[in-house]
């Protein structure tokens, strides 16, 4: 078994060096392949950030009565975030909703007429941020019944919609993804079927001096996910050395969005080695397979 | 080059002590190739083969000969289950081949040499590795691989050209090769299939000469070939094929059937 073993992955290692050109012909498409499907995995990510963000900007203000106590607007607050779906729910004060209003003017750049009036005649509230946008005809509904509630404001057509055009959009992106997927798939499983047919007479000599089907299969086998592993790490160095100018000219858009680099860096990482590793071992499985069925 | 040629039967019991084997029965010796009522029909409804009945006792030396088409590689990829019989029963060294599972088949391939007319050499790979190609890729202990290589190059005289490339090598050379990669298994039964179809006349006497020279330690040899001089020379048995059908089997035979 171990000899077997120290036997495959000689071959493999051979292999790869005595056809240096094909291992690295094939190399280079794995390379590419994988930097296409990184991308589109990291503007899937991007895709799926900007939804969510666009989804959390739907909240739900219940402007309060004059007279209701602090007591109990609290006891509303404590129960509201108690509530599945919701992010946060902030406390905005009658003198934090006129300065509020007041900043908003001068940023306009228009006269301040606040100062005219004897009362603040803005009301309190509380803003409730969703985590799930779906969840806000409910909590309006509930909202409308608590009694210290002096309105809601209805926009549950508006979160349809949004919703509507998201969902659409991460239709599309999971579908994009899996096409390029399978057009990777392809044409790694074809490059990697040239490389074997450029031996095939290699694997009818071995045939043909009695080799066992699974001396024949794991060489080129290992060989492909040495071929696989070799073109992640080349497209991680890649994306490695793009991403500092890219993150530079993204930050900004990037920082706004609910994106955790770390994390997605982390998952292009495995979804590229998972990938290469993957596709280089069933290519040469396959592509040897239509020899041995013989 | 000088060789005496003698009967394969006295020098048997020499190949079979030196590798140990026990000595066969008293009586008729065991046949290492048997076919009994074999057809081949091709998928595209071709015969190949009909109704071949045919045995090559151990140590034999046979000629398969034979007009083009007559079917002489179809009987030969029977015999290595490349192919397999329509009908009847193909049996090679005990082993029913027809029968044998598809996972058993690399027994059976380790029990026979098998010599083409293309060589079929590795063209990266020196005459040393080439052979040796065979004992690793079925799984042989590295330590064993390297007097098993050099005993079979000394026995078909390519020690010196050990360490070059196919491409450094005459044609005779190239099929000294294969055969000694043929050999390297310690088969029983090598099966040659025009394997001085691509070499000029005085290097094809080279080679039979040294299929001859195996022979007499004691391997059967079966040999299809066009090659009428040699096969009339030298008056071994001879098989003839005709449109699948075995025509003539003559124990001391010409190629052309004798007036
Ligand atoms: N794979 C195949 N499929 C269909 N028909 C085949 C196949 N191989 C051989 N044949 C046919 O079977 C017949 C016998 O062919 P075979 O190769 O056995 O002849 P042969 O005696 O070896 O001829 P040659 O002396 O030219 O090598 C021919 O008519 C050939 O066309
Ligand atoms: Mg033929």
């Amino acid at each position: 078994m171990l000899r077997f073993l120290a036997f495959s992955l000689r071959r493999a290692w051979q292999g790869f060096w005595r056809n240096a050109l094909m291992s690295l012909a094939a190399t280079a498409t794995m390379t590419l392949m994988l930097v296409l499907l990184a991308g589109f995995w990291i503007l899937q990510a991007g895709l799926l950030a900007g939804l969510e963000f666009v989804e959390q900007k739907v909240e739900v203000v219940a402007d309060l009565r004059d007279d209701a106590p602090a007591a109990e607007i609290d006891a509303l607050r404590r129960r509201l975030l108690a509530e599945p779906g919701v992010r946060s729910v902030d406390y905005v004060s009658k003198e934090e909703a006129l300065a509020r209003f007041r900043e908003r003017l001068a940023a306009q750049g228009e006269e301040d007429l606040t100062r005219y009036l004897d009362e603040n005649p803005l009301r309190a509230s509380l803003e409730v941020k969703l985590a799930d946008p779906r969840v806000a005809g409910e909590i309006t509904d509930r909202l409308r019944n608590e009694r210290i509630v002096e309105s809601v404001i209805d926009i549950e057509n508006l979160v349809d919609r949004v919703l509507t055009v998201t969902n659409i959009l991460r239709m599309a992106g999971a579908v994009v993804l899996v096409v390029v997927g399978l057009i990777v798939l392809f044409i790694v499983v074809n490059t990697i079927r040239l490389a074997v047919l450029a031996r095939a007479d290699e694997i009818e000599i071995m045939r043909l001096v009695g080799a066992s089907d699974a001396f024949i299969r794991w060489p080129f086998v290992f060989e492909g996910a040495f071929v696989g592993l070799l073109g992640s790490l080349v497209t991680l160095g890649l994306l490695g050395l793009a991403a500092e100018p890219i993150g530079r000219f993204l930050f900004d858009f990037f920082r706004i969005l609910p994106l955790q680099l770390g994390s997605l860096a982390r998952d292009v990482a495995i979804v590229v080695l998972a990938a290469g590793l993957g596709l280089g071992t069933v290519g040469s499985w396959i592509s040897v397979r239509t020899y041995l069925l013989r | 080059m000088t060789m005496t040629i003698s009967p394969g039967s006295g020098v048997r019991s020499l190949k079979d002590r030196l590798l140990g084997r026990p000595l066969p029965l008293p009586g008729e010796p065991r046949a290492v190739v048997r076919l009994h009522d074999v057809t081949k029909t091709y998928p595209n409804g071709r015969t190949a083969l009909r109704d071949v009945d045919l045995a090559i006792p151990e140590g034999d030396f046979v000629f398969l000969v034979g007009p083009s088409g007559a079917g002489k590689s179809t009987l030969i990829k029977l015999l290595i289950r490349d192919e397999l019989p329509s009908h009847g029963s193909v049996f090679v060294d005990g082993l029913d081949v027809a029968r044998l599972p598809r996972r058993e088949v690399p027994k059976l391939r380790r029990r026979i040499g098998i010599v083409f007319q293309d060589f079929k050499l590795l063209p990266r790979k020196t005459v040393r590795e080439n052979v040796a190609f065979a004992l690793e890729v079925t799984g042989t202990p590295g330590r064993r691989i390297r007097p098993a290589v050099d005993r079979v190059l000394a026995l078909v005289g390519l020690t010196n050209q050990a360490d070059q490339l196919p491409s450094q090598l005459s044609g005779g050379e190239q099929q000294r090769t294969a055969i000694a990669r043929a050999l390297v298994h310690d088969p029983r039964l090598i099966i040659a299939d025009e394997p001085t179809g691509n070499l000029d006349p005085l290097i094809a006497w080279e080679i039979i000469q040294l299929l001859l020279r195996i022979n007499e330690l004691g391997v059967t040899v079966l040999m299809a070939t066009h090659n009428a001089e040699v096969v009339t020379a030298l008056r071994r048995r001879v098989v003839a094929l005709e449109e699948g059908r075995i025509v003539r089997d003559e124990p001391r035979g010409a190629y052309h059937h004798d007036d």
